[in-house]
């Protein structure tokens, strides 16, 4: 199948600009998706001679199997009088989610960081094998509930891909809506994480009131808080209208000015200043040798953003602005995190006023059959640049159209190298706010 | 100028809303489903067809098992009702006596947490929705510490453990343990299909089992993920604060 977007050639080695991205097999042949951030471009090959150390572990984080946790060593082993490895995880308010980690430390000092992630481990892969697309769609929206619309719009995608289906445009373009909702919630929940750890309860508040404001306009709009279910192969469940649309975009615009004022309060508080600038620094070839995705690619001056790199309907025809930031600390992140809510409502302006109105979805046929079936190499995929980085499905649909392959590669997965590389040398203070800059979900990893 | 936040918050007003003295509106519960007005029996055999989890029982008896319905509106072309439109958009709340959507106290009640009741919560495998949920708590609009509720950290501190996601292999033994460090008395809630009755991931390999088959449950709440209105509502139901009756319904 001929990918639009992709460019297909040989990569012999990865290193400089050309990322790689992910490995998979489709019909017993191995193939590698490498991303040129220089460029701006995916690249489809077959598997490069030479891999990252750091890829390897990443495999291993990926293809683990359930019942045990596994942790991600990134490096080297260290030993030496004076060091202590303290475990922290699975059961802290800290991280509020099933994963831990082991922090090597010298007195206040982390001398190394290890994640332990596969504690809720749920191969959503290898269930939904056999399954109509429809049914696996409900399993893979609820692999990472905060990530949905991506997970659900990436995973749609490849299948109306494999199906070869001429979606609507105004189903993708309320997908994209969707997901830039889903962006603005996940920015403001790291944001006001990073007040908690620093203790600024006011402003805590007040920006967990403007998250439960984005969501209940998900609600209200899209019928579930965190956008499940809204999508369905061969289109979406609701038809967003020109009102609508305007009220979306209303109280969004409200709502940003009211978080710009925040923010504007947030940069003169030295105290919340200080705890983020210089924190766990992740310099821009750190970023690229170890494949940082997202807003901690960003932050560290790599410009690289997946509405561009994998421009699906509608991001070809809107104006997206690629937010970096060449702090390479937290406080780059999260600079990258808050210029990106401020320029989702440009692009969900965009979205909005141009958006086509030719039908939400397609009516349900028997004519949803895959194409090329004989061909059993044949697979599509989808990438979804998620709140936190590069989302990419893989899929491969059998003659019947059912799922006969779907690999996932979550943008957390590849982020946890780069935190606990970032990490080290600082102080066991620092902890909570690298963490939480990183917007890492166990969630996502343990898909 | 000096920037001074507590004015900041105070030119906020109040946001908290009025639960449980006056019903949450729609927009507090979207996409909350309300019991089926299907009555032939037709609606109710394709209604079992089509639900993903089973939740849905037309024999022997009708039924729908609130612990295991995802909300995922497949019935709804069924002659299944849904506060849900077509359209997506969210239509009042309509009472029914026959709800048992609602949380529900399964086993005791203690009134001695009525005052100050800490709560931990405990993730076994969830997709991080319920997580988040649960959080939403302590935003301005529920304000959990109204109620004298707080979040803690430490097992050793708590008074129930909140339990979110499908028990996963992994966790078991943490959950276990968790649960034996906490000091007398202590309840368990578990909140979202996925701990009641394991929801979607029913029958993944890592899934184990649901949560009241590993430690006694003293309240579950549905929903997936449950809004924060049905997780206090739970939480009020749990100390005693208000009965079934006279909530949400």
């Amino acid at each position: 199948m001929i990918h639009k977007y992709v460019e297909r050639r040989q990569v012999q080695e990865v290193g400089g600009p050309i990322q790689l991205s992910s490995i998979f097999r489709a019909g017993g042949h191995s193939y590698a998706l490498l991303t040129d951030t220089a460029a701006n471009k995916t690249i489809l090959s077959e598997v490069p001679a030479r891999l990252g150390k750091e890829f390897e572990l990443l495999l291993k984080g990926g293809q683990a199997p359930p019942g045990a946790p596994i942790d991600l060593d990134p490096g080297s082993k260290v030993e030496g009088y004076g060091l202590f490895t303290f475990r922290y995880g699975p059961v802290t308010y800290g991280v509020p989610e099933a994963g831990g980690f082991k922090l090597v430390t010298y007195g206040e000092r982390i001398i190394k960081v290890i994640p332990q992630v596969n504690f809720k481990k749920r191969l959503v892969e290898n269930k939904v094998i056999g399954w109509k697309p429809e049914d696996a769609l409900l399993l893979v929206e609820r692999s990472a509930g905060n990530f949905s619309a991506s997970y659900s719009t990436c995973f749609v995608t490849a299948v109306e891909e494999a199906l070869n289906l001429d979606v609507p445009s105004q189903a993708k373009w309320t997908r994209a809506v969707a997901i830039e909702l889903e962006r603005i919630y996940n920015h403001l929940y790291v944001f006001g994480r990073l007040a908690e750890a620093a203790s600024q309860n006011v402003a805590t508040a007040q920006i967990n009131a403007l998250r439960e404001r984005v969501l209940r306009l998900n609600g209200k709009y899209f019928g579930h808080r965190y956008l499940f279910g809204f999508n369905t192969i061969g289109g979406v469940r609701l038809d967003i209208s020109k009102e609508d649309g305007r009220e979306i975009l209303d109280s969004i615009r409200t709502l940003i000015r009211e978080f710009s004022d925040l923010v504007e309060y947030f940069l003169s508080s030295r105290i919340f200043l200080d705890r983020l600038q210089g924190t766990a620094r992740l310099p821009k070839q750190d970023a690229l040798n170890l494949g940082a995705v997202g807003p901690c690619a960003r932050g560290s001056g790599v410009e690289w953003d997946d509405r561009l790199t994998y421009p699906i309907e509608p991001y070809g025809d809107i104006y997206i602005n690629i937010e970096t930031d060449n702090g390479e600390d937290t406080m780059a992140r999260t600079m990258v995190r808050i210029r990106e809510i401020q320029s989702s409502v440009v692009v969900l302006r965009e979205l909005l006023d141009k958006m086509p109105h030719d039908g939400p979805r397609l009516e349900p046929s028997s004519e949803y059959s895959p194409i090329s079936s004989n061909d059993p190499a044949d697979f599509s995929f989808c990438r979804i640049e998620s709140p936190s980085g590069d989302l990419i499905h893989v899929v491969q649909l059998d003659e019947q159209g059912r799922i006969a392959n779907l690999q996932v590669r979550p943008a957390s997965l590849v982020n946890w190298i780069p935190f606990a590389k970032s990490l080290e040398n600082n102080v066991f203070t620092d902890f909570q706010f690298a963490f939480e800059s990183f917007g890492l979900s166990y969630a996502d990893s343990d898909r | 100028m000096p920037k001074i936040w507590v004015l900041r918050g105070i030119k906020k007003g109040i946001l908290t809303n009025e639960f449980p003295k006056k019903k949450p509106t729609a927009e507090e519960i979207p996409g909350r489903a309300v019991p089926p007005v299907a009555t032939t029996n037709s609606d109710w055999v394709s209604g079992e067809k089509v639900c993903p989890t089973g939740a849905i029982q037309s024999a022997p008896e009708r039924r729908i098992d609130m612990g295991k319905c995802i909300y995922c509106q497949r019935c709804a072309g069924s002659g299944f009702d849904f506060d849900v439109s077509n359209k997506g958009r969210v239509k009042a709340l309509q009472a029914n006596v026959n709800d048992n959507n609602a949380a529900e106290v399964v086993a005791k009640r203690l009134r001695i947490f009525k005052r100050s009741f800490h709560i931990l919560m405990i993730d076994v495998g969830s997709c991080n929705a319920c997580n988040l949920e649960v959080l939403n708590l302590s935003n301005p609009y529920y304000d959990l510490t109204r109620f004298g509720i707080f979040f803690t950290n430490s097992p050793k501190h708590a008074d129930a453990l909140i339990v979110v996601g499908a028990l996963n292999r992994a966790m078991v033994d943490v959950l276990k343990r968790t649960y034996e460090s906490m000091p007398e008395p202590k309840l368990v809630i578990s909140a979202g299909a996925c701990a009641i009755s394991g929801g979607i991931f029913r029958g993944t390999e890592s899934f184990v089992s649901p949560i009241q088959d590993v430690l006694p449950v003293d309240v579950v709440i549905p929903g997936c993920p449950p809004t924060p209105i049905q997780i206090l509502e739970g939480l009020l139901l749990a100390v005693g604060k208000i009965d079934k009756e006279a909530v949400l319904h």
